[in-house]
């Protein structure tokens, strides 16, 4: 394979003379460190686990070299594509007779600024969620941290994802808590948006004048956002707790004891109608902190198996399969099947001890109940441990290194219990093969919101498959195929497969399939910012838009996807 | 092994970056939250075990070849093995850290070398050491003490000074030291002397696999004709070598014991006082060898095996080596028993702890990665209030002392066995 395609060394000296030397790269297997990408297997040619290599990744340290690289980009019509941590395939480069710098933003990893008594922080890309909370948390303050996990960028959460996480329920997803923030146009322009665009300080995402936030926001991570975030401000929230994290135990299940005002507690419900039902209850009272449903990413089946064994630092999936043979763990797995954890956390004592009382007449009120092994000291406290920081995200994987995560569509209680029964018999249909990971259809975690207080709800199907057996990653593209047409089936918005899938698909089909899509007018509204910001066509291929002369232009359409006259001109 | 049987690790890879941190958990600050000393000099993220992985499979799949480029993402790591730690948080089908050392013997053995290491692997090859000393110069630390030649004589327990407290006048006297605790606690113990030879571990973390099998077969040998049962070293680097490697490498049986397990054994059964207060505040750093790669190995041979349909299990079951169950108390409870002495901690230790910087190769063949390592383990334990830095392997030592001595900070820097002789009231000469 060659080092670098065919562009003029003009460009790359022109960006090494703005980063420095040891800031930019074209060493193919450093490339191919890029390149390789979790989930690529699913969308590249040959069950490739590479995407396309970058022409070189560059390593800028600040805004203003973000801006000469781009702009650098434009004269030699070279893509941009940007990653804080760079964790899925969506944040490589998309095509490969596309030249793209893959921007690395690690080096901008400053806390900039936490303002204790507005409580918000300023970050820049790099800094991971571990480390802002870790010194929000000394100032009594915390942050959400997504469901991906706390080794995220915080830029990229807020900026560009949805960011939903366990503590969503409470201090709200990241994309609420976007305060100001500084991203830099495909065509190397500065925008700064809401107070900070009037040099009014962070404090502030929105105006003077209309809202950024349209025009600088993508869907998930990098798949949809124009140009390169490089700062933002994120509203904190109380923390209650200790100021450090005290971690005992040995890894990986290390244990967070729990102070006196919280409670952490795992609850089973007889069903989903239930689930549905004490998460309305709770909410309605507005008590907990944290809520999510995470043990059962590893399958309903296996999930008491596995994270029993989890807490042994000796422990093997050897142990997890014999486990899961043991009667009285089979008994916990039936206790938990449809379970969630919960913990609250109180400022005061009698705060705490009331939201008790109120946790555990909702309890008794619909029939749920605590499932008792789960509620014991080493398991609550790990149970603890993991949401507070969520640094075992990692653990989505623990099986055979490889997951896709199907469904994810969010919407209230109501509406996700209405598409859960068709989840799991699908999952369920689709291990039959054996080529997925066997846990049962039912491997559906997921945040108790993604609004902060609650009322909004979304369980995503964990779909484990082996990487590195191409039997195995054909199953799972099945099943992402076999969720869309369930979905189309049963009147159920696409999930996250559906997104992934997309991946790999042309220009033209991504385009035939929007035009496919309600509210065309939006798709074209998309078209016009781009045009605008991304003048030479070298931000994020995956921004949803449509080009002039897809689908529908001049009306703005409501309701049923399947209109008439759309598609390709 | 061979690097092709690493593939399913780095298929399996899922470019995370946990390897880049020290398990999350553990984080207390911003500042001190990174784990990977490679990460921060290489910064891209083939510096990273991850990365690493992806540059074995780019390799064996012939999508590139090695270049200067791709030899410094690969060597310049001290294997300090945090990336292990982190990335077995959550996966028990991956081997970051066997899989690096791997793709540094393949290169090694496909001629990719560093130059920088050819004058320490000469010296390992003809004088027997890692530090280009003449080997008839081995024995001299022990030249005023009273204890068996094992080379005319037989002992159960054999001293392995190693290379560094062999040459390192300054350190002489905490091997002389440990010798006199262990035959004060009626040890049958005797030393090589200048006919004891390196272990082969460092040489084995450059790259170098053939050249501790030949310190491995040496010493082998040298002890069973001695009637050596058990080796205690003061030394880190030689523990591990001697625990985890000649076992896995050369199937030793031999017992293996740090100085620090000895001393703390003996405190621990009231046969060794401490009778002088040691008034001073400490930090103690984990040498990477004796704290996260310092567990017990486990020989396993086996096969991978599919549950559930598609997860991954072994058959037999094969061992975990996840940093729980290295060496992490008794060097702390043996600086706990010094009256006087206070022990704070730093916020990356036991199987969080920075690494030293000199592993790996690292010291040798990339001197400024290797000091900017040890400035920030310095920095580090500045911020505890300490007077001192403390460690257990005289390869840290010799990393943060010359940092300090280049102007890093402070702080003192201390064998913990060198504090020993403290409580113990004796004064040995350098």
């Amino acid at each position: 394979m060659e080092s670098s395609r065919d562009i003029s060394r003009d460009a790359y000296r022109a960006i090494e003379d703005i980063v420095g030397a040891d800031n930019i790269t074209d060493d193919p297997a450093i490339l191919d460190s890029y390149a390789f990408q979790w989930l690529a297997e699913l969308v590249r040619p040959e069950r490739s686990h590479y995407m396309p290599r970058p022409w070189a990744v560059v390593m800028p340290l600040t805004t203003e070299e973000v801006v000469a690289v781009t702009k650098v980009c434009n004269k030699y019509h070279v893509k941009v594509k940007p990653i804080s941590t760079g964790w899925y395939h969506w944040a490589a480069p998309l095509k490969d007779d596309e030249p793209t710098v893959q921007f690395d933003l690690r080096r901008m990893n400053r806390i900039l600024e936490i303002d204790e008594k507005n409580m918000y922080a300023v970050v820049e890309s790099g800094v991971i969620c571990a480390q802002l909370q870790a010194e929000v948390m000394k100032r009594g303050l915390n942050i959400n941290i997504i469901g991906a996990g706390c080794s995220t960028s915080i830029v990229a959460s807020a900026s560009a994802y949805f960011g939903g996480g366990p503590s969503s329920y409470f201090l709200g997803s990241n994309s609420d808590n976007l305060l100001g923030q500084e991203w830099v146009t495909p065509a190397g322009e500065i925008v700064r948006t809401g107070s900070l665009s009037s040099g009014c300080g962070w404090f502030c995402g929105e105006g003077p004048g209309p809202s950024a936030r349209a025009i600088t926001r993508g869907t998930l991570g990098t798949r949809g956002g124009l140009g390169v975030f490089t700062k933002c401000a994120v509203k904190l929230g109380p923390w209650e707790g200790p100021p450090v994290l005290q971690p005992t135990g040995k890894p990986p299940a290390y244990r967070l004891p729990i102070p006196d005002n919280f409670r952490v507690y795992t609850v089973g419900t007889p069903s989903f109608e239930a689930l549905a039902e004490i998460y309305y209850e709770i909410y309605d009272n507005a008590i907990g902190y944290i809520f999510h449903r995470q043990f059962n990413l590893a399958g309903a089946d296996l999930a008491a198996a596995l994270w029993l064994t989890y807490l042994d630092p000796n422990g093997t999936m050897n142990d997890v399969e014999a486990r899961s043979k043991d009667p009285e763990v089979q008994k916990i797995s039936e206790e938990a099947r449809v379970s969630f954890q919960i913990i609250l956390q109180g400022r005061s004592k009698e705060d705490i001890e009331l939201q008790d009382r109120i946790l555990d007449e909702i309890i008794r009120r619909t029939g749920c109940y605590k499932v008792e092994r789960f509620c014991e000291a080493d398991f609550a406290e790990f149970t603890n441990m993991y949401l507070q920081r969520m640094g075992h995200k990692h653990c989505n994987f623990v099986w055979v290194g490889g997951y896709m995560g199907s469904w994810m569509q969010a919407g209230t209680p109501d509406f996700v219990k209405g598409y859960v029964k068709t989840a799991i018999d699908g999952f369920e249909r689709d291990q039959k093969s054996g080529l997925l990971v066997q846990c049962g259809g039912d491997a559906m975690m997921g945040c108790g919101s993604t609004l902060g207080g609650g009322g909004f709800f979304a369980l995503e199907q964990f779909v484990s498959y082996d990487p590195n057996d191409n039997a195995s990653v054909d199953a799972c593209i099945k099943h992402m195929e076999d969720a869309i047409t369930d979905c189309k089936a049963n009147g159920i918005p696409l999930g996250k497969e559906y997104l992934y899938l997309q991946i790999g698909w042309t220009d033209e089909r991504i385009w035939d399939d929007l035009s496919k899509m309600p509210q065309q007018f939006v798709l074209n509204f998309q078209r016009k910012i781009k045009e605008a910001f991304d003048p030479n066509g070298l931000g994020d291929r995956n921004y949803p838009w449509l080009p002039e002369g897809w689908g529908q232009q001049k009306t703005i359409a409501a309701g049923s996807a399947a209109v008439a006259g759309v598609g390709k001109p | 092994m061979a690097l092709e049987e690493f593939r399913a690790d780095a298929m399996r890879c899922t470019r995370c970056t946990y390897c880049r941190w020290i398990p999350f958990d553990l984080i207390k600050s911003d500042r001190f939250a990174k784990g990977c000393p490679s990460m921060e000099a290489g910064k891209f993220h083939a510096y990273s075990a991850g990365g690493r992985l992806v540059t074995a499979l780019s390799l064996m799949d012939g999508r590139s070849t090695v270049t200067e480029k791709t030899k410094d993402s690969v060597f310049k790591c001290t294997l300090c093995g945090q990336c292990d730690v982190s990335c077995k948080m959550c996966r028990y089908d991956m081997e970051p850290l066997a899989a690096m050392r791997e793709l540094r013997f393949d290169l090694v053995e496909n001629g990719h070398t560093l130059p920088q290491l050819e004058p320490v692997l000469e010296s390992l090859r003809t004088e027997f050491n890692m530090l280009g000393k003449p080997a008839d110069e081995r024995g001299d630390w022990a030249k005023t003490l009273k204890v068996k030649d094992l080379t005319k004589e037989k002992a159960e327990v054999v001293f392995h000074a190693g290379c560094r407290y062999s040459f390192d006048g300054d350190l002489g006297p905490v091997a002389r030291l440990s010798v006199k605790i262990l035959q004060e606690a009626g040890v049958d113990v005797g030393i090589f002397g200048e006919a004891e030879h390196c272990c082969g571990g460092r040489a084995y973390g450059m790259g170098y696999r053939g050249d501790l099998d030949n310190s491995a077969r040496h010493n082998l040998r040298a002890w069973k004709a001695a009637g050596v049962k058990t080796v205690v070293t003061p030394c880190s680097d030689c523990f591990h070598t001697f625990k985890r490697l000649y076992t896995a490498e050369a199937g030793s049986d031999i017992e293996v014991i740090h100085m620090v397990q000895f001393v703390d054994r003996l405190v621990k059964e009231g046969k060794l006082k401490f009778t002088k207060e040691v008034p001073m505040t400490v930090t103690y750093h984990d040498p990477c060898h004796l704290g996260r790669q310092g567990e017990d190995y486990v020989p396993w041979s086996g096969t991978e095996k599919k549950i559930f349909g598609q997860a991954v299990a072994y058959d037999p079951p094969k061992p975990r080596y996840t940093g729980a169950f290295g060496v992490y108390e008794p060097p702390r409870d043996v600086l706990k028993a010094i009256p006087g002495l206070k022990l704070v901690e730093m916020e990356r230790n036991r199987e969080a702890a920075w690494c030293c910087g000199a592993g790996g190769g690292a010291r040798e063949a990339y001197p400024e990665f290797s000091a900017a390592t040890a400035n920030e383990r310095i920095e580090e334990a500045a911020t505890t209030g300490a007077d001192a830095i403390v460690s257990a392997c005289p390869w840290c030592e010799q990393n943060f002392g010359d940092a300090v001595e280049a102007g890093a900070g402070a702080l003192k820097v201390f064998d913990v066995m060198a504090l020993v002789g403290m409580a113990l009231g004796i004064e040995e000469e350098a």
